[in-house]
Order: C-alpha cells, then structure tokens, then sequence
C-alpha cells in the first residue's frame, strides 16, 4: 500500500485540568489511502467531532499528532476541506450559491474571470444550476448541504473532512446525497473521511469504517468493507455481508 | 380588503395631529393660547412657504444635515474600525475599557468650546462635536455585533485559507452588517441633535442657529414651522436609510422573515 494521505498518531484528547480533567479521546491511530473512503461510527459523545477538527487542524490534540501528506497538520490548510454538519451555519447567507461557491476561489487567489468556468461544472455536478442566483435561506436543508460540498470542492482538496454532514436531512434526501458524494468521491479521486452516527450509512459508504467506542473514545474495531461498487440504496443494503457488517458493529455502539 | 385596511391604519394615524392642530387653531384664535408664544398652525404654513422661496430655509437645511452627515461618516468609520478591532481582540478591548468608559460620559455639548478653538465657525465644528457623539454608540454597537458572528463562519474561512485580515473583512463585517447598521440609524438621530445644538449654542449656521434668529426677532411663526421642517426632514432621512436598508440588506430580511 502506498504511504497513507491522512494519519492520526496516537492523537489523544482532554478538556479542563486537575480533577475536572477529562479525557475526550484516548490514543487513537488509524490511517487513510489515497482515494480511500473512511468512515468513522461512533456513539454521540465518543468524541468523534473533536477527532475530525483535530485531522483538519482546527484544533490541537493533548498528545499525538495528526499527519497529512507526510507532514504534521497544525493549522488548517487547503489541501483539506471540512465539510460541516450544520450548513445553515457554514453558508454565507448575504451571498448567493455563486457566491457562496466563489469564495472558495477567491480564497485561492483564482481570477474572476475564471470563476464561471470553474463553477458551473460544480453546479451541474450537485444539480444546483437553476439555484445558482439564489440565497441559502431560499433552499432546502439538502441544497443547502449541497452548496457546502460544491464549495469544498472548488477548494479542490486532496481529502474530504466530512461531519455527519447528512445527520439533520430526512431520509431520502439523505440516501440521495450518500449516492452523489460516493459517485463524486470515486470520479474525482479525493480521500474521505466521514464521520457519522449512522452504522447503516457508514458501510454503506465506507472502503473501510473505523468504530470508535466512547468514554473516553477509543478504536473499537476496524472493518474492511468488502462490498461492490457501485453501490445500490436497495441492493447494497439487503446483501447478506452488509447484515453481516451491521451486526458486528451493533455490539460496540450499543457500548 | 387589505387597502381599505390601510387607508383606515393611515386616517388613525392623522387623528392626533389633526386634532392637536384644530385645537391649537381654535385656542389660539380665542386668545387662550399666548400668540407671542404659540403663534398658531395657518400662520405656520406661510412662514414655512416664505423660507422656502427666499432660499434661507433651503440653505440652512444644506448646511445642518451635511454637517451631521460629515460628523456621522467619520464617526461610523472609525467606530466601525475600532469596533471591529477590539470586538475581536479582547485582550486589546480590556486595555481599552478604562480610556472608553472615562471619555464615554462627557457630553458632546461640552465640546464645543474646543471645536470653536480648533475649527471656528464652520461645518467642520459642528460635523466633529457630532462624530464624537455618534463615535461611542457605533463602536459598542460594534463590538457586539462582531462578537455576535458565529465562529463556524470564522472557522469556513480558515479552512478555506482566507488570511486573517480577509476573514475580518469578508466574513465578519458582513456578519455584522445588520447589527452594525441598528448602530447608524442611532447615531443619525444622536448626529441631527447634536448638529442643531451646536448652532443653537455657538455655531452662526443652519436650521439650529435660524431658530434662534427668528425667536430673538419675536419670529414665533418662523420658529415653529422650522421645528416641523426638521421633524419632517428628520422622519424623511430615516425613512430613506430603512428603505437603502431592506435593499442592500435584502438576505437579512429574508433571513428574517
């Protein structure tokens, strides 16, 4: 296997001091190939959210480190976009999804007269063309999720931070951007990791999916999920090895 | 029928000044209300009429609210920047909070002397006495409105590579923008008071100083109807800014709504 994109080395975690010290996450490794799709599952509390801030250099872990590319990440940088769980708050409702996508460019010093051509394909990609001169507030929770991905991308990012980014989208939605972001992760080549409380979403979508366990957060077991892609909402979900998969991991979020 | 529901909003709302007119009319006609005084509501009209042809009401006006647009520019600038700074430093905001607290209470009137000394009689005395009344309310409107914007902006941008000083500008002041603009529709009605002010007390200019004129000439008349002249304007510029508001901040009202 090639060296790993993404790694965590015994990336250790605690808030407060004294006897108010508590221990969020407790010397967690695991690591990520290039073009790999990871899926973290865990408990709420399990401290699955601070891991993913520590990998995106958004926050410092107590001990450990987080590496990306064969250096340690202590500052965000932009080979690596998150995308955020509550979009209504990631957006930038004075600008439109354009705008909200442009950002990203801007960020990279790319010129206006560029930023056409380099988001109207975004906005084909995630079906947002007839939206493209609206303002968040105009859409719905999953455009707006939408938004937040096509603008990740125009980060153009080696890896995908991805916190249970669908976990606050009914059903169908949610199943429907699980088969966009799979299909795009695949075509463009990028590195996931998802974070998620979702066991059926995590092998659904994962090559592999890490549970963590909670108090203090730790690696319960990791899976290699040995399923075919493409994967299918209704195929995928009835083999006998994703039963299989969801009974193993059951045990360890139940905790 | 929602228009005859305005209409109706619209009559109510005449009932007041309608009926406070009539009786002024009527009291003063009947010699109750002291003419030197009150003089009386049709005697207005004409006196307004007479300003506005010979010019003077016109030049007054000019002269009053582009001082108080003068002073409220600059207080908004350098409110906002300084707001903006200490909103998000606060390390710097501690080391600040004496200097602010001392100087905040000293009213603007008092002033006044020091602007003559530095400015004489002129535009720029009154527009500094307004930018240091206006300064105050812009820059803790400031402060709190740049507190107020959620860090998961701040954090899109680090994560998106914005510098420091982008983030500020790109992502923060927009943020703020709504609570920000609460601050300048304040400070305007602060600007206008305080610009009459300074010409009722020292500054030989614009509407505050004609009052004075015509009231030292037993100009009842005039007097009264240049106090209707400035709540009309008055009612006007802030009817213009929450218009230029839901414009230019058409997502926030959207947001809101």
């Amino acid at each position: 296997m090639d060296a790993p994109v993404l790694e965590a080395r015994g990336v250790m975690v605690a808030f407060g001091a004294g006897a108010d010290r508590r221990t969020v996450l407790e010397a967690v490794s695991f690591a990520v190939a290039r073009e790999e799709f990871v899926c973290i599952v865990g408990p709420s509390g399990c401290g699955k959210t601070t891991l993913l801030r520590v990998m995106a250099g958004l926050a410092h872990a107590s001990a450990g480190e987080a590496w990306f590319g064969g250096r340690r990440v202590d500052a965000p940088q932009p080979d690596i976009a998150v995308v955020f769980q509550d979009y209504g708050r990631a957006l930038l409702p004075w600008r439109t999804v354009r705008g909200n996508i442009a950002l990203a460019l801007e960020a990279r010093g790319i010129p206006t007269a560029e930023h056409d051509a380099r988001i109207d394909p975004l906005l084909a990609k995630l079906k947002l063309t007839e939206h493209a001169a609206k303002y968040p507030s105009a859409l719905s929770g999953g455009m707006q999720q939408r938004v937040q991905i096509a603008r990740c991308l125009a980060q153009e990012p080696q890896v995908l931070l991805m916190d249970e980014p669908f976990g606050a989208l009914d059903a169908i939605t949610r199943h429907e951007l699980q088969d966009e972001v799979a299909r795009i992760a695949r075509e463009e080549g990028r590195t996931v990791l998802f974070i998620t409380h979702d066991l059926e979403e995590a092998i659904y979508l994962g090559d592999r999916v890490i549970a963590l366990a909670a108090n203090p957060g730790r690696i319960a077991e990791i899976l290699t999920i040995d399923l075919p892609r493409p994967r299918t909402q209704l195929g995928t979900r009835e083999d006998a090895r994703f039963l299989d998969y969801r009974h193993r991991l059951y045990a360890h979020l139940e905790g | 029928m929602p228009d005859r529901e305005a209409l109706r909003r619209h009559a109510l709302s005449a009932v007041v000044p309608v009926t406070v007119l009539v009786a002024w009319e009527v009291l003063g006609r009947l010699g109750i209300l002291s003419e030197d005084g009150f003089s009386r509501p049709s005697r207005f009209f004409p006196a307004l009429a007479r300003g506005l042809a010979d010019g003077t009401l016109l030049e007054q006006t000019i002269q009053t609210y582009s001082a108080a647009a003068l002073g409220l520019a600059i207080a908004v600038v350098l409110g906002v920047t300084a707001g903006a700074i200490l909103g998000l430093l606060r390390p710097l905001e501690r080391a600040a909070s004496l200097t602010i607290d001392m100087l905040r209470p000293v009213p603007s009137v008092a002033l006044v002397p020091l602007a003559l000394l530095v400015f004489g009689f002129s535009r720029n005395m009154s527009a500094s006495v307004v930018a240091f009344a206006c300064f105050w309310p812009m820059l803790i409107v400031t402060i709190g409105a740049v507190r107020a914007v959620d860090p998961r902006l701040i954090e899109v941008g680090r994560m998106l590579g914005l510098s420091p000083f982008r983030r500020i500008v790109q992502l923060a002041l927009p943020a703020a923008t709504p609570g920000i603009m609460v601050g300048v529709r304040i400070a305007a009605g602060i600007a206008i008071v305080v610009t009459v002010t300074t010409e009722i007390v020292a500054n030989p200019r614009g509407l505050g100083y004609g009052m004075t004129i015509a009231g030292q000439s037993l100009q009842a008349d005039l007097v009264w109807a240049t106090l209707a002249w400035l709540g009309l304007t008055g009612w006007l510029v802030n009817w213009l800014m929450l218009a230029g508001e839901r414009r230019w901040l058409a997502w926030y009202w959207a947001v809101r709504t």
